[in-house]
């Protein structure tokens, strides 16, 4: 149980450093995405496409909102 | 959320995988899986594939590690040096930490991890990162960041800000990456763990920005001076020293002694923004936060406080400037209003009246508004010295090192404006500008003569206030210099003590009397209430007497006789010369002359000079024998110009003086010009003195010159001189030859009792006597007869009373020879006649007259045999005979009276005093000097010729003699027949008595010594007295 707490303890400052470098390279992730980024990537996940696939789906999130207010705007131009 | 479940075919591994990606996609785009139009599982199954199906490389150590080295470098490169730290210190950290579900360190997954972050690097070169502190690294990590540590505890403090960004960078780090926009998640997200660990950390929580807010305004909160004006408490750093946190320590000892005190809110000012503001206050702006300005005065606002101060303390000493301030602000205030800045306080009291009167400039206000304003140009230079060093932060300053340099200043602003509001504030709204100017002028003048008698410890204040009442005196002093010189009393605004009655003009006879009033004197009681009331009401100390005396500008009191009699010569001078004069000449001439003003200040100029070199002179004489004080005492008195005060003792005392002080030379040095502080306070200690020599010469000087050139073109060219003769020769009968012929005619009339009176009978009688001799003089001269009131008629010696003799005066000396000069001269004029027809009378009476009469009753047959007879008639032409001789005998007498008297006056006093006078008016340096003289011999001939009231008996014991005198010879050419013994004997009496008072009076008088001129007519009246 000590051990238990004391890995807890390292994992939270190993988390914490992390999310400490993420913030100096600018990523934009928050400390939920990142922990789940490190889970994956201990999965085994390519880094790289992890970080493909994030980009992608941020993009891809950007024109929806792109789209969500087009079409809420579509009313008003017609 | 309801997840489906995975496959039963996967393995725990995959499930867990599966699981994770999910979280993934919902985290980054934000979709749910119930999300519409299959978006969600489209994501998913993209993000699936793209694990599962991808092209890329497995994760290298080495290149991973790499690239964190080129990081490194590129922040250092970028001068980023607290981030490159962070960097490499976190970043081999993290490597030898374990991971989730890896024990080990520095693994595949390590460097995957990295992989992906600088995969997902933006920038990061371009972003302001300060390195999250974490509460069980403190410990560690305080070794080599103490300035963070420090900032930590400051943040428990005073909030939160110190975790915002601290560093601005511009340059592109990685071009290839687009920067994300802000309504990015990214960003925004980053800062919610923050805040929780904040509030984990129990810093103060009142966070005014919510989360989410741009970066950009937290920045400027950093770089940008907060605007403690704008009242919002800014926070800024300051050392924890309790010395430097008095107030919060007061406050809190406060709040925790008393139950029922309630911390009010204050507005945090440094003492610079403090000093500052004092130094815009006393500069003049009227815009301020600490210092307020509500209706004319300045408080201090309540609500700010300083850290390292009391409330208490901070408001007490911001009072005593604030004070200082409303000084400023109050004579501020008077420059705009004269200066005619200001539109809004024409209301405001005393000031407004100058302005709104005619419109004429008020220059003795305006020379004084300019004297302050010069004088606040300089200390605004002072006040911005101090700024300037305060913006160069070069030197420690503090509020209290401030003032103790503005301390001079700030007495001397006290001065001002303690003569200010005497001076200028306190007058009542509607005094004329007279009062107004000269009240300003004394004040001065006062306080100059007050600060002066305290000696050398108001110097400084002595010098001031000298300055300030050279410059205000400038416009008087322009104004006499005007007067002066060109006879032109412009005064547009009537400040000046004297002024022009409009309505006389120049070439009239009352120029000289009517002309000018001199105000002070005449509106002085008036005023004596007013001034009275305030000095009362202002300082209590003498001000009540003084302020009587110095209505009058006292100043010029020494020399406004001068000053008039010069303005009025002059005025006459130039009206005179115009008919003749060139002004060309006289106006390159005036091009040349210097001013009064000018005058003056060379004056004070050359005096320190001129003490400077007498002083040289006593240094070196200081070795020498008794001869040097001799020498001393001679430079002395040339150095005081003690015209008035011809005292040895107090110039052999002024030496000493100078002995004494060896430094004396040393305070002279510098003393060029006259602006110099130095120099004045060393002129200011004899400031009578100053004014006696430096300003009252000029006047002097200007007074004689034009009075002299008055007075010889009044000599000269309208030949005053000879009227005055001329009024002697006819009044006074010097031209004797002339005037007899005209008065015997007349007596010549009486005696043959023909009419006389005839107005046109007497004028050509007179014209034919002066026109043979004095042509130019007969066309002025005529006489005329009124009759007067016929009680005094009865008695003879009164006949001639009504004669007037007037001679037509011109302008301009008709100023000196006025009528009323006329009228005395013709009541000199009437005694003369009087005496000389007694005289007359008595002359031509004959001794045959006499006795052809007293034979007329006896002896009818011939005159022929009337001198054999008479002594035949026995005892009766013995009476006749002695009747005779008595009459023979009293007629002596009577001449020998008339004679006396006749010669005292015509010789001894009318020559003697006419030559006196003559020589009088040849000295006689201005006009009104001349006609006193003029006045005073009239009265001395008016006086001596007894016809004052006040000895009017001796007067009418003459006229009583001369009325016998005429009744006599009336009586004696009537012949001897009316004549009875006991009349004669009556007019015997009568003499006797007269001649005995007259001789005992007038005794009496030379006895006493009052009368010198008398003693000869007593002498001569007594020598008949011992015969008879």
């Amino acid at each position: 149980m000590a051990s238990n707490a004391a890995n807890l303890n390292a994992v939270r400052e190993t988390m914490d450093v992390l999310f400490e470098i993420s913030r100096i390279l600018n990523t934009g992730l928050d400390m939920e995405t990142l922990s789940i980024c490190v889970r994956l990537c201990e999965q085994g996940i390519n880094p790289e496409a992890l970080s493909s696939v994030i980009k992608e789906l941020r993009k891809a999130t950007e024109a929806l909102k792109l789209f969500r207010i087009q079409l809420w705007l579509r009313p008003l131009w017609a | 959320m309801a997840a489906p479940p995975p496959p039963a075919h996967w393995s725990h591994f995959e499930q867990e995988q599966a699981r994770d990606v999910r979280a993934l996609v919902q985290q980054v785009t934000g979709l749910g899986e119930e999300e519409p139009g299959g978006r969600f599982q489209a994501a998913l199954s993209f993000t699936s594939s793209n694990f599962r199906f991808h092209r890329f490389l497995d994760v290298s150590s080495h290149k991973v590690e790499r690239t964190v080295e080129g990081i490194y470098e590129k922040l250092i490169i970028h001068s980023e040096l607290g981030k490159a730290v962070s960097w490499k210190r976190l970043t081999e950290k993290f490597l030898n930490l374990p991971l989730p579900n890896t024990e080990k360190t520095k693994t595949d997954a390590h460097y995957a991890i990295l992989s992906l972050l600088l995969c997902l690097s933006d920038s990061p070169s371009n972003t302001n990162y300060v390195e999250k502190p974490r509460e069980k690294e403190v410990e560690k990590e305080e070794e080599f960041n103490w300035g963070k540590y420090l900032m930590e505890g400051e943040e428990i403090y005073f909030g939160p800000d110190m975790n915002s960004p601290d560093w601005s960078e511009d340059s592109e780090e990685e071009e290839d990456t687009q920067p994300l926009s802000r309504e990015d998640s990214g960003i925004q997200v980053d800062r919610t763990p923050q805040e929780e660990q904040d509030q984990n950390k129990k810093m103060v929580p009142n966070v005014t920005w919510k989360v989410g807010e741009p970066d950009a305004r937290s920045w400027l909160e950093q770089h940008v001076a907060p605007q403690y004006w704008t009242g919002r408490a800014p926070r800024f750093s300051h050392s924890l020293h309790l010395h430097s946190n008095l107030a919060a320590v007061w406050e809190q000892h406060l709040y925790s002694s008393d139950p029922l005190y309630m911390p009010e809110e204050r507005t945090l000012v440094t003492e610079t923004h403090v000093i500052r503001e004092t130094l815009w206050l006393l500069s003049g702006v009227k815009k301020l936060f600490i210092f307020q300005l509500n209706e004319g005065k300045v408080t201090v606002r309540n609500d700010i406080i300083v850290t390292h101060l009391t409330h208490n303390c901070l408001r007490s000493v911001l009072e005593q400037i604030a004070a200082y301030g409303q000084v400023v602000f109050r004579l501020q205030k008077f420059i705009d209003e004269v200066m005619g800045h200001s539109s809004e306080n024409l209301t405001h009291g005393a000031l407004s009246t100058p302005k709104k009167a005619t419109g004429a400039p008020f220059r003795t206000y305006q020379a004084f508004m300019w004297s302050l304003y010069k004088y606040f140009i300089s200390f605004k230079e002072e006040l911005t010295e101090i700024e300037k060093s305060i913006i160069n932060k070069d030197k420690t300053i503090t509020l209290s090192i401030v003032i103790d340099k503005l301390l001079p200043r700030l007495a001397q602003l006290k001065v001002l404006h303690k003569v200010f509001s005497t001076g200028v504030a306190e007058v009542p709204p509607d005094t004329p500008n007279v009062l107004r100017a000269s009240h300003l002028l004394n004040t001065l003048y006062k306080a100059i003569l007050e600060y002066d008698s305290v000696g050398e410890a108001s110097e400084q204040t002595v010098s001031l206030l000298f300055s300030l009442w050279v410059e205000t005196v400038r416009p008087y002093l322009q104004t006499v210099d005007e007067w002066i010189v060109h006879g032109n009393l412009f005064d547009p605004a009537k400040e000046f003590i004297i002024q022009r009655n409009k309505n006389v003009p120049v070439n009239h006879r009352d120029f000289w009397y009517a002309t000018y009033t001199l105000y002070s004197v005449s509106e002085k009681t008036e005023n004596e209430e007013k001034m009275s009331d305030n000095a009362s009401a202002s300082s209590g100390s003498d001000q009540a007497p003084s302020s009587r005396q110095h209505t009058m500008v006292s100043f010029l009191k020494p020399v406004l006789k001068q000053i008039i009699m010069a303005g009025k010569s002059m005025q006459l001078l130039k009206n005179l010369q115009c008919k003749d004069g060139s002004p060309q000449q006289t106006a390159s001439r005036d091009a040349e002359r210097k001013s009064l003003y000018t005058l003056f200040l060379e004056s004070v100029q050359s005096r320190l000079r001129h003490g400077e070199e007498s002083v040289s002179d006593i240094i070196t004489e200081q070795q020498a024998t008794k001869q040097s004080l001799i020498k001393m005492q001679s430079i002395a008195e040339r150095h005081l110009e003690l015209d008035v005060v011809h005292d040895p003792l107090l110039a052999i005392n002024f030496a000493r003086l100078y002995l004494e002080q060896s430094d004396f030379h040393e305070k002279f040095t510098g003393g060029d010009v006259c602006v110099d502080r130095s120099s004045e306070s060393v002129t200011c200690q004899t400031f009578e003195l100053t004014l006696r020599s430096c300003l009252y010469p000029h006047i002097d000087k200007q007074y004689l010159e034009c009075c002299g050139n008055l007075m010889q073109t009044l000599k000269k060219d309208y030949r005053l001189v000879e009227y005055l003769q001329a009024m002697r020769n006819f009044f006074l009968l010097e031209a004797g030859d002339t005037m007899y012929d005209f008065y015997t005619s007349i007596f010549d009339k009486i005696r043959e009792k023909e009419t006389w009176q005839n107005v046109s009978f007497l004028n050509v009688q007179l014209q034919e006597a002066v026109g043979q001799r004095y042509p130019e003089d007969s066309s002025r001269l005529s006489i005329s007869f009124e009759s007067v009131d016929t009680a005094k008629k009865k008695l003879p010696v009164h006949t001639l009373d009504g004669l007037t003799l007037s001679y037509k005066v011109p302008w301009p000396v008709d100023i000196v020879i006025s009528l009323e000069c006329q009228k005395i001269y013709n009541q000199v004029f009437l005694l003369l006649l009087q005496i000389k027809w007694a005289k007359y009378s008595l002359d031509v009476l004959r001794f045959d007259e006499l006795v052809s009469a007293a034979e007329k009753p006896q002896l009818k047959e011939g005159p022929l045999l009337q001198q054999e007879r008479v002594p035949q008639f026995g005892p009766h032409t013995e009476l006749i005979k002695q009747q005779i001789h008595r009459m023979f005998l009293l007629r002596v007498k009577l001449m020998h009276f008339v004679n006396s008297l006749h010669n005292y006056i015509m010789t001894r006093i009318l020559h003697s005093t006419g030559l006196e006078f003559q020589h009088q008016v040849e000295e006689a340096k201005d006009l009104d000097q001349l006609i006193k003289i003029h006045y005073r011999y009239l009265s001395t001939i008016h006086d001596r010729c007894l016809l004052r009231e006040k000895v009017s008996f001796v007067k009418e014991a003459i006229m009583k003699v001369l009325n016998l005198v005429l009744m006599f010879t009336e009586r004696w050419q009537a012949g001897l027949g009316a004549w009875k013994m006991e009349s004669i004997e009556k007019m015997e009496s009568d003499f006797k008595n007269c001649h005995m008072f007259l001789v005992t009076v007038l005794n009496k008088a030379v006895c006493r010594g009052s009368f010198p001129h008398l003693e000869s007519l007593a002498v001569s009246l007594m020598a008949g007295m011992e015969q008879s």
